[in-house]
């Protein structure tokens, strides 16, 4: 093992490969913080001009845009309160209000360093323990993975901001959503008006767009008049002065990072489940939740470590075995076997150069992003100053243009003006956007499972029942819900008395 | 001053005759003068958009422009078999086509926008068959070890695949009528996930297509006990095909195959230009290589044999897309 490291260094040490993961870091900054290009189109468009490089560097420079890209999302939500890609959805519930008090700089060093802490100790765990972890993949199957899923929904109790009924009429309305299109074993279509466009369901990259942006275009068009200029930075304005503050969460980087992990390993879930399940972690165990919502620097920290280990944790079971979790690493897998390459354990033995120094490129692009991301953010942060009149049609061009790339439709661009009109109605009566998402992506993976998880017993419920409580991971699971719906009761209960009293 | 106007006027309305006029010229010889859109009806970085960016890289010489690959994705295919069907027949948009998908589509649904008779073939590149796999661990050991288990418990064991109404799906529905067994098809979101659920044991046995099982077969997680084909796959020589281990002529219509198409009424010459591209590229040293490297099935047929190819195919879909419903 350590001669083969010793191999990936010595392939890492080619200045191409540097190279290659520079501009691998650099592109993948730019597209994670524009809204509508996502990690997975930004692989999938890189995977032919990798064709004619040397695969070692190829594949570096795609992990480089996988790994950029997941953590840069957070920039664009933070400032703009706008996700730019889906991991970042549940940074952006403290990082936008942290940026309106004037913590702009604070906010991304917290996202920064945790995606980075994160995504090391991701990169560590694949390093050393890939193989008996992606044994612990193959153990999840159907009635795991809607469990999961209802573990997930339980999670909108702790994005709901206070507000748990306007969070579970948010999430209902995101579950009723994820229903549009074919049904996933049957193939039967619904709700889809004939339209070809709607028969996949409701793209989740074109929805978050008008989820978030449209809402952000009309605030900023009602507010054009106003002369008083956000503040950038009340505190200090180096980044760095902010790394003792996110080291000093201990705790939290190691939990979100296990939670990250352990996530990015089970197939079909992805970056944005990790980062939601670990800022509901942070904010049940946290001494400070009520700061949750409100600009809480350690509810940052908990989502960006987390979405960043998912990268490594996918990326365990895809060298492993050859199953992508996610779609990114889908078109990953893509890019692995045009070079000739076939996952499995001939990757780490007859051609251990390659993938070894692949992962070890994965620790140089998690450490890459830093001063490359701190420097682009250092210009982005003054995008808040721009005047409204321009930011707004800016935005709003983006937007249309970010939801018409992704399948070159002109539909999409529809179907974005008409989640963001849902976006606007759910501002207007100050209802939380965040569980509207997790219901959109849970709610395909929990139907698409309980349907699949029947479907595998001939229909039987009793049958599937005993299943949950027998098979020990789904058991497991199981408490979990359970726990989580009793506290989350517990707490409504106190909160309501605190209100009464 | 006046005169002066009378020039430019002249001058601008030979500049835009000169623009108009190539236009109107169809001759072959000049054809390429641009670069050809192909469409692709999957998404980026999927099996068919890989397949056509090689294939996109390698037939550049032999067609003398350079081959853009554009992604029209949704909908199981039919956003973008319909935009093919639509586009203008000038040469310069051509599409990648999968069958049985473009039947398939067509068949299962209602007020589909397209007629197989709007595509004229170009020339059909590869062949992918759908394959029976089991755990390395499975008792079952040959074919016909499993179709006699099947039998005994009709209804009951348990075969993923990709699906529902997927071209896997429609070779189990085939072999299921041929061989007189019923076994409980339950659908995943593609070949990969079938494939893991039958290492997990969640399935008895799963139906992928050939060239995402292969190197599953060849590290020895899985076990192929037959291949839905009339020949053995070139990169699984030791698979029995269907016929070698059950005795029984099994059609091999659910085998995905992924073929270059245009839309009707183009140009003879122009269409012949583009065909003898395509035939260079499949003979083409370099291409064949790559395509090896990656495990792409390549099978080349012409024009001629894909079109009759493509009617006795329809056909023969047809027949068994009730038992799909």
């Amino acid at each position: 093992m350590f001669d083969n490291i010793l191999l990936g260094l010595s392939a890492l040490s080619d200045v191409t490969m540097l190279v290659a993961i520079a501009a691998g870091v650099l592109g993948g900054v730019m597209i994670g913080v524009l809204p509508g290009l996502s990690s997975t189109m930004g692989v999938a468009l890189l995977i032919p001009v990798t064709f004619s490089m040397p695969p070692q560097v190829g594949l570096a420079m795609l992990g480089g845009i996988y790994l950029s890209s997941t953590y840069s999302g957070s920039i664009s939500a933070i400032l703009l309160n706008i996700p730019g890609t889906s991991a970042a959805v549940a940074t952006l519930l403290d990082g936008h209000p942290m940026s309106k008090r004037g913590q702009s700089t604070r906010a991304i060093s917290l996202a920064t360093f945790g995606s980075c802490i994160g995504g090391l100790i991701s990169v560590v765990a694949l390093l050393f323990i890939a193989p008996p972890l992606a044994e612990f993949s193959l153990m999840f199957g159907s009635p795991e993975y809607f469990l999961l899923a209802v573990f997930g929904i339980t999670v909108i109790a702790s994005l709901s901001a206070g507000a748990m009924e306007k969070g579970l009429i948010a999430g209902a309305i995101g579950l009723m959503l994820s229903t549009i299109g074919n049904h996933p074993l049957t193939g039967e279509m619904r709700y889809t008006w004939g339209l070809p466009s709607l028969y996949d369901g409701i793209p989740l990259v074109v929805s978050l767009i008008g989820l978030y942006s449209i809402p952000e275009v009309i605030d900023m068009i009602a507010k054009r008049n106003q002369t008083e200029r956000p503040l950038i930075d009340t505190d200090a304005s180096n980044p760095f002065t902010f790394l003792p503050e996110v080291l000093s969460h201990k705790i939290n980087l190691l939990r979100s990072s296990l939670i990250g992990i352990v996530v990015g390993i089970i197939p079909g879930v992805g970056c944005s489940v990790g980062g939601f399940l670990s800022y509901d972690a942070a904010k049940r165990i946290s001494k400070k939740s009520k700061e949750f919502g409100n600009g809480s620097p350690e509810g940052v920290i908990a989502c960006e470590t987390a979405n960043n280990a998912v990268t490594g944790g996918t990326l365990i079971p895809l060298l492993t075995l050859g199953i992508p979790g996610n779609p990114v690493t889908a078109v990953l897998l893509g890019g692995i076997m045009i070079h000739g390459l076939r996952p499995g354990a001939e990757l780490f033995t007859l051609n251990a150069e390659i993938t070894y120094g692949f992962i070890l490129s994965l620790f140089v692009a998690n450490l890459l992003f830093v001063p490359i991301g701190l420097f682009i953010a250092k210009y982005c942060v003054r995008i808040i100053q721009v005047p409204r009149s321009i930011l707004a049609p800016t935005i709003m061009t983006l937007a249309v243009v970010g939801a018409y790339s992704i399948r070159n439709s002109l539909e999409d661009i529809m179907i974005m003006l008409f989640v963001g009109a849902i976006g606007f109605i759910f501002q207007l009566f100050n209802v939380p956007r965040a569980p509207l998402v997790l219901g959109l992506v849970l709610g395909t993976l929990a139907e698409g499972e309980l349907a699949r998880s029947l479907a595998l017993v001939h229909g039987d419920i009793f049958a599937f029942a005993t299943q949950l409580v027998t098979r020990p991971i789904s058991f497991v699971i199981l408490l979990f819900c359970f726990y989580a719906l009793y506290q989350g009761i517990v707490q409504h209960r106190k909160k309501s008395k605190i209100l009464d009293d | 001053m006046n005169g002066r106007i009378k020039v430019v006027a002249l001058v601008l309305a030979l500049a835009t005759v000169s623009t108009i006029l190539p236009s109107f010229e169809s001759k072959a010889a000049d054809f390429p003068k641009k670069p050809l859109a192909m469409i692709v009806a999957y998404s980026p970085g999927g099996g068919t958009d890989t397949a056509a960016r090689v294939i996109a890289k390698y037939v550049q010489p032999h067609l003398g422009q350079r081959l853009i690959i554009q992604n029209k994705p949704g909908a199981g295919g039919q956003i973008g078999f319909t935009a093919l069907a639509n586009a203008k027949n000038d040469g310069y948009k051509i599409g990648f086509i999968n069958i049985p998908s473009i039947f398939m589509v067509k068949m299962l649904r209602d007020n589909v926008p397209y007629e197989m008779s709007d595509y004229e073939a170009i020339a059909n590149i590869q062949l992918d068959p759908v394959v029976l796999t089991v755990k390395a661990d499975s008792p079952y050991q040959t074919f016909e070890e499993f179709i006699n288990a099947v039998k005994k418990n009709p209804g009951n064991v348990n075969v993923g695949g990709d699906g529902p109404q997927s071209n896997n799906q429609l070779q189990v529905v085939v072999a299921e009528d041929k061989l007189g067994a019923d076994v409980n098809f339950v659908p995943f979101n593609g070949s990969g996930p079938a494939i893991t659920a039958t290492l997990g044991d969640q399935v008895v046995a799963s139906v992928p297509s050939a060239s995402s099982a292969t190197s599953h077969i060849q590290n020895g997680r899985l076990r192929a006990l037959a291949v839905f084909a009339d020949k053995r796959y070139k990169y699984l020589p030791d698979v029995p095909t269907i016929k070698e281990a059950s005795g029984v002529e099994v059609p091999s219509i659910g085998a995905s195959m992924r073929g270059v198409a245009v839309p009707k009424g183009m140009d003879p010459d122009r269409k012949k230009i583009i065909e003898d591209a395509f035939a260079k590229v499949m003979k083409d040293p370099e291409f064949i290589a790559h395509a090896d490297k990656m495990g792409l099935p390549l099978h080349y047929m012409n024009a001629r044999d894909f079109d009759a190819y493509l009617k006795t195919a329809a056909e023969s879909v047809e027949s068994y897309i009730s038992l799909l419903k």
